[in-house]
């Protein structure tokens, strides 16, 4: 159908370029948007109690921008170093903060994979830390996207694990297993998307769009693992504290009403380095690497050691084994 | 393939000129980029190995001192690298990646280096190692390790050559080698670590591997774990209302 049928012929320009070829709804926004910056500039020359600032203004553009652009996915490489740039201004003007926002694609060849060491894993909760301080996690909800249980020795049981221990570890006749986002091969959390803002990329990592997300937390719901984190309020991030390496899909800044989840560390991962999770172990209960390298540590993990993964029934195939000494 | 430096060119668009160009028409496919700004700031980007931007976090595995491993190999035959601690005393304790503070505090509260070189007291000189410890500069060092299997000074240092180790073989190593010395009991864990099952790999799952060394984590004099208060408790549970 043509497009410029439905749209009111008012609200497009005079000299009828738009009409002249199919608009689709976000051209005509587009349009729009333009038109009402520049309206509430004319409005404000008529107050001049209470004018626009420049900065007001380009801080209203940009929320404009930002608020009809399309779904990550499907922008071209153009459209995304646009979204890129207005998010790295609208960090500076509206929080102060002077970020780079990556758009890394993924590796070819390259699926990541994660290795956990239950033997080894003391309890110290480094990698909570860490994962707080690299991804902007929330401090005023805080918010925290890996776990580490702790249980008795001898069964696997974490309907009775202590997550909220907080007493010398490693506590005597107890082990300690992290879970996190498992980046599972065949995830549920986006075949429940409605909108298709969350989705899987090629080297494994699922991904959300945070400006795509509407909110529904259907993927909470679920995800058999509780991997998924909900924006009850906006993050809350001193300036000082804000890791100002980002990546579009990973770290940077969320917004009140869309979820978020682990994502390898997505910004660093796709750079060739180490989750922060990884990197702060202080134990080394943390392997990870590229399950398409038949010489990387995790396959030699996968081959050589005794793993398993976690609730493996429901065929989720997650990325992310547990294994022994 | 991925561009290196592909943030760079993103910090190199004019965010204000985008801008404004935005308003005037609808993006143009490609052709925001500057060509010449992208190359400008080319030469400032350091790429340490394939796949790998080190100009993000610059100096992460430039500051680990480390030479090639002696003896063992990585998985698929792949020679590595393990971090040195007798040029860099204070690395076992803590070391700095990018935004990230790995604080290897497995280890007791006073390096145990403070005193190496052992040459700077023993001159060179044959120390005579009794099984009985007397009295001596070293009373800081209280050996737990290997001493509950009747083991003593002597049995891995070396009497002769005081800065090194010494193998059942009769060969001396460094301390950078300590890998080795471990390895001779502990030949399990050698190879796991090896492969990378155990110990840690710093900085990167691509490029150089680079791993710390036995004592970076394990005091040899005491090497389990000490243990110590966690990281704060997470206050949002599951089942209590929250997500």
């Amino acid at each position: 159908m043509d497009a410029s049928e439905k749209t009111p012929a008012a609200a497009l320009p005079r000299d009828g370029s738009l009409l002249q070829k199919p608009v689709d709804r976000r051209r005509a926004l587009t349009v729009l948007a333009g038109a009402a910056v520049t309206g509430a500039q004319a409005l404000s020359a008529c107050r001049p109690l209470n004018p626009l600032t420049d900065e007001e203004r380009e801080v209203k553009l940009l929320a404009w921008r930002e608020y009809i652009k399309g779904n990550y996915q499907f922008m071209t490489e153009a459209e995304r170093a646009e979204t890129i740039a207005r998010l790295e201004r609208q960090a500076l003007l509206q929080r102060g903060s002077a970020v780079t926002i990556q758009s890394t694609g993924a590796q070819p060849g390259v699926v990541f994979g994660y290795a956990f060491n239950i033997s080894k894993c003391k309890g110290f909760r480094s990698c909570v830390e860490a994962c707080i301080n690299e991804n902007n996690l929330d401090r005023n909800a805080d918010t925290q996207y890996i776990r580490i249980f702790e249980m008795e020795d001898g069964v696997i049981d974490l309907d009775h694990a202590d997550a909220t221990f907080q007493h010398e570890v490693p506590a005597e006749g107890h082990f300690y297993m992290g879970t996190q986002c498992f980046q599972c091969a065949d995830p549920p959390c986006v075949k429940v998307c409605p909108v298709g803002a969350t989705w899987q990329e090629p080297d494994g990592i699922t991904v959300i769009d945070y400006d795509w997300c509407i909110g529904c937390r259907y993927c909470m719901a679920a995800c058999p693992y509780w991997a998924r984190r909900f924006n009850w309020s906006a993050p809350e991030v001193p300036v000082p504290e804000v890791n100002p390496n980002q990546h579009y899909l990973g770290n940077r800044a969320r917004k009140t009403g869309v979820v978020e989840k682990c994502t390898y560390c997505i910004h660093r991962t796709r750079q060739g380095r180490l989750p922060a999770c990884v990197e702060a172990c202080p134990t080394g209960a943390r392997v990870f690497g590229n399950l398409l390298d038949p010489d990387s540590e995790i396959r030699w993990v996968l081959a050589n050691k005794r793993v398993f993964r976690l609730k493996e029934d429901l065929k989720t195939e997650p990325r992310f084994w547990y294994y022994t000494d | 393939m991925r561009t290196p430096g592909g943030g760079r060119l993103v910090r190199a668009l004019p965010a204000m000129g985008l801008l404004t160009a935005c308003v005037a028409s609808p993006p143009s496919s490609g052709g925001t980029h500057d060509p010449g700004a992208a190359d400008s700031s080319a030469p400032g980007t350091i790429v340490a190995a394939a796949g790998r931007d080190d100009s993000l976090e610059p100096g992460a595995l430039g500051t680990v001192r480390a030479v090639l491993v002696d003896g063992w190999k990585g998985p698929g035959g792949r020679p590595f690298e393990v971090a040195v601690r007798t040029r860099d005393v204070e690395s076992g304790h803590a070391r700095r990646f990018g935004t990230i503070t790995l604080r290897t505090t497995l280890r007791g509260p006073s390096p145990d280096l403070v005193q190496y070189p052992c040459t700077s007291c023993h001159l060179g000189r044959t120390v005579a190692m009794k099984d009985k410890r007397i009295g001596d500069a070293h009373q800081n060092i209280q050996p737990r390790h290997p001493a509950l299997l009747g083991a003593v000074c002597s049995t891995c240092h070396s009497p002769d050559a005081v800065d090194s180790l010494a193998l059942r073989t009769r060969e001396r190593v460094g301390l950078d080698n300590s890998y080795r010395l471990c390895a001779q009991c502990h030949f399990k864990q050698a190879d796991d670590w090896a492969a990378g099952a155990h110990g840690k790999r710093l900085d990167g799952w691509q490029g150089r591997r680079v791993v710390m060394g036995c004592p970076d984590c394990h005091d040899p004099h005491r090497p389990a774990p000490l243990p110590r208060i966690p990281f704060r408790a997470p206050t949002l549970l599951r089942g209590r209302g929250h997500d």
